[in-house]
């Protein structure tokens, strides 16, 4: 699986907890309420644990979070 | 004079016409622009219906039209209601039709909520903020019509200090959120205090981290007016990240920060603080939870140009005590005090038959004064039962609201919060009834009882965990009861884990030992 499936995965099952059926990978996923600071916070140990990559502080920001589609383009630039 | 709190931002205007009165995004309103915006809204709101008294909703993610909306809502003479724009369409739905909201201001960004929300006879009559659309009623305005109505000047509706101001809804117990009413008087009492008491000048730039359904809002709206302050609003997305979070504190220079402890532990974990020019800091406030000391001290080594001021008070009191912390034991992480009374409330703490009870004794903290709400949205008898009356001599009586918390008067003649009287905890700054979630569990038909109890974080703040029994020979699962809890509940009020067990620990008559689960989830927690 690519990082985009893996991560919209991640995001359906434990994150949306069943809040709003469709999303897409350029959804805003702050905006929409898909996802709270916790989220932001089990999305950051997500991917530590899946991908092995240190996520440093600086990067937990709006720009490289705000949708899936972000979030797989900044670990591809990144990891 | 300034006895309503929109009267707060026509001084400013008058005072300072060219100074920034919001900003957010790049964006920003002066007070001369602001005060033409209200104006021009209250005038439509009053053409569309609205009458003294109104509760009119506010459907909205934070933009400048926040501001607008909720002056603008006061100066038509009406009370203003935010709707959480994240919550379930449900909750919004039972907000809309308890208080009898009619008309709704919104934005473009809302309308596929929007059209969901009124899919269904709501009562709302009038939406402004977006254009006409096949689902919503037909009196529908956009804000650029708003904006270029011809008439700027207050529409002079008569109205005194006792008149409702706001509506704030919260968690209760039975199931339904209550509202908490507030009038011009108790909004303005509470603003008052805070702009003096932090010395807030019109140089002051006042961060808004809070949302507008929550009560922290109210002072970075109307203490900084007060004082013609700049209030910068801080978007929801940037709330969740730290890092972008302390770069906008440093880049909107702000100089007085408000927020729940939980976001200021963020930024001190992982905001990356020590890279920030914040030199414009002068005042850290913080409230609506414990702040753990340990963290306190360490955020305070941090920024010693700021200093830190712990607020507390249920938002039947916008804020009733305060304890500035100019400087924590090295050697202790014993829990800040709440403080003194405000100077502008009283105070009375009391044993279970209403008695006083003598200083240092544990007793509930009541609380009089200007700062109080003026009751329960539609709930006499809960309003009655939230207040206790004494007699002052045979014509008056002194009326306090029971804050339903424990509290103990120290030595150095400060408040200490002991915990509370009843079911209601904080997670992550939010007030929640656990009887409310299990009330939405027992809702779901396959659940034959439910259990929801608080387990500690560890950081001064709880998780919330439920256990619940199936009916007989049904299968269920954690992400279905889930899914049911998502429709009715906010997202910060639904349980981090659900257990589903066959049966629960019980006490001696047979009723559910929710103390005895909480300590088996909280060793099972601590065994991880």
């Amino acid at each position: 699986m690519d990082k985009q499936t893996i991560l919209m995965d991640y995001v359906k099952k434990e994150l949306m907890k069943g809040r709003s059926a469709n999303i897409s990978a350029s959804d805003d996923l702050l905006s929409a309420g898909i996802i709270d600071s916790l989220g932001v916070l089990q999305m950051v140990a997500f991917i530590e644990e899946r991908f092995g990559f240190q996520v440093p502080d600086e990067d937990v920001v709006y720009e490289n979070f705000h949708s899936i589609q972000a979030l797989a383009n900044y670990l591809d630039k990144s990891s | 004079m300034v006895y309503l709190l929109p009267q707060a931002v026509e001084r400013a205007a008058a005072r300072y016409p060219d100074r920034e009165a919001v900003r957010i995004s790049g964006q920003s309103l002066t007070y001369s622009q602001l005060m033409g915006r209200i104006n021009r809204l209250a005038q439509v709101l009053i053409d569309q219906g609205v009458h003294r008294g109104d509760r009119v909703g506010i459907y909205l993610n934070k933009s400048l039209e926040s501001a607008v909306a909720l002056y603008g809502i006061m100066q038509a003479g009406a009370a203003y209601v935010p709707l959480d724009p994240f919550a379930p369409i449900a909750r919004l739905r039972f907000v809309i039709q308890d208080c009898g909201i009619e008309h709704l201001i919104t934005k473009e960004t809302k309308l596929e909520q929007l059209s969901e929300l009124l899919a269904q006879p709501s009562g709302v009559k009038c939406v402004i903020g977006v254009g006409a659309q096949p689902e919503l009623p037909e009196r529908c305005f956009t804000w650029d019509e708003i904006y270029s109505a011809p008439v700027d000047t207050p529409p002079g509706v008569g109205i005194t200090e006792q008149d409702l101001a706001y509506i704030l809804y919260t968690s209760g117990s039975t199931g339904d959120p209550k509202g908490i009413m507030h009038t011009h008087r108790s909004g303005l009492s509470f603003a008052e205090w805070g702009a003096t008491t932090y010395g807030l000048t019109h140089e002051d730039r006042l961060s808004n981290h809070a949302p507008l359904h929550f009560d922290l809002s109210t002072f970075d709206f109307f203490a900084g007016a007060l004082a013609g302050a700049c209030t910068s609003i801080i978007p929801e997305a940037l709330t969740k990240f730290p890092a972008s979070l302390s770069k906008l504190m440093q880049d909107e220079r702000i100089s007085v920060w408000y927020s729940v402890p939980y976001a200021l532990i963020q930024l001190l974990q992982r905001g990356n603080l020590a890279s920030r020019d914040l030199s414009a800091l002068r005042w850290v406030l913080f409230a609506g939870e414990v702040f753990p000391t340990k963290h306190l001290r360490e955020l305070m080594a941090q920024l010693p140009q700021a200093r830190f001021s712990n607020l507390y008070g249920p938002t039947e009191t916008n804020v009733c005590t305060y304890y500035h912390v100019d400087q924590l034991p090295p050697d202790s992480d014993e829990p800040i005090p709440i403080g003194r009374i405000c100077e502008n409330d009283g105070g009375l703490v009391v044993n279970a038959d209403n008695e006083p009870v003598p200083p240092g004794e544990v007793g509930e903290l009541l609380i009089t004064g200007g700062t109080v709400m003026h009751g329960y949205w539609g709930q006499p008898e809960k309003t009655e039962r939230g207040f206790y009356r004494r007699k002052t001599d045979s014509l008056s009586e002194e009326i306090f609201y029971r804050t339903g918390d424990l509290v103990q008067l120290q030595a150095d003649g400060n408040y200490k919060y002991l915990g509370r009287k009843d079911r209601q905890i904080k997670t992550r700054g939010y007030r929640v009834e656990l009887d409310e979630i299990e009330t939405a569990l027992l809702s779901y038909e396959l659940i034959e009882e439910a259990a929801v109890y608080p387990i500690p974080d560890g950081e001064g703040s709880n998780l919330i965990e439920a256990a619940v029994i199936p009916k007989q020979n049904v299968n269920l699962t954690s992400a279905e009861l889930e899914t049911h809890l998502a429709k009715r509940l906010p997202s910060y009020a639904i349980p981090a884990k659900i257990i589903i067990t066959a049966d629960f620990p019980r006490t001696s008559t047979g009723k559910i030992n929710r103390r005895e689960l909480q300590a088996q989830a909280a060793a099972l927690a601590e065994s991880h």
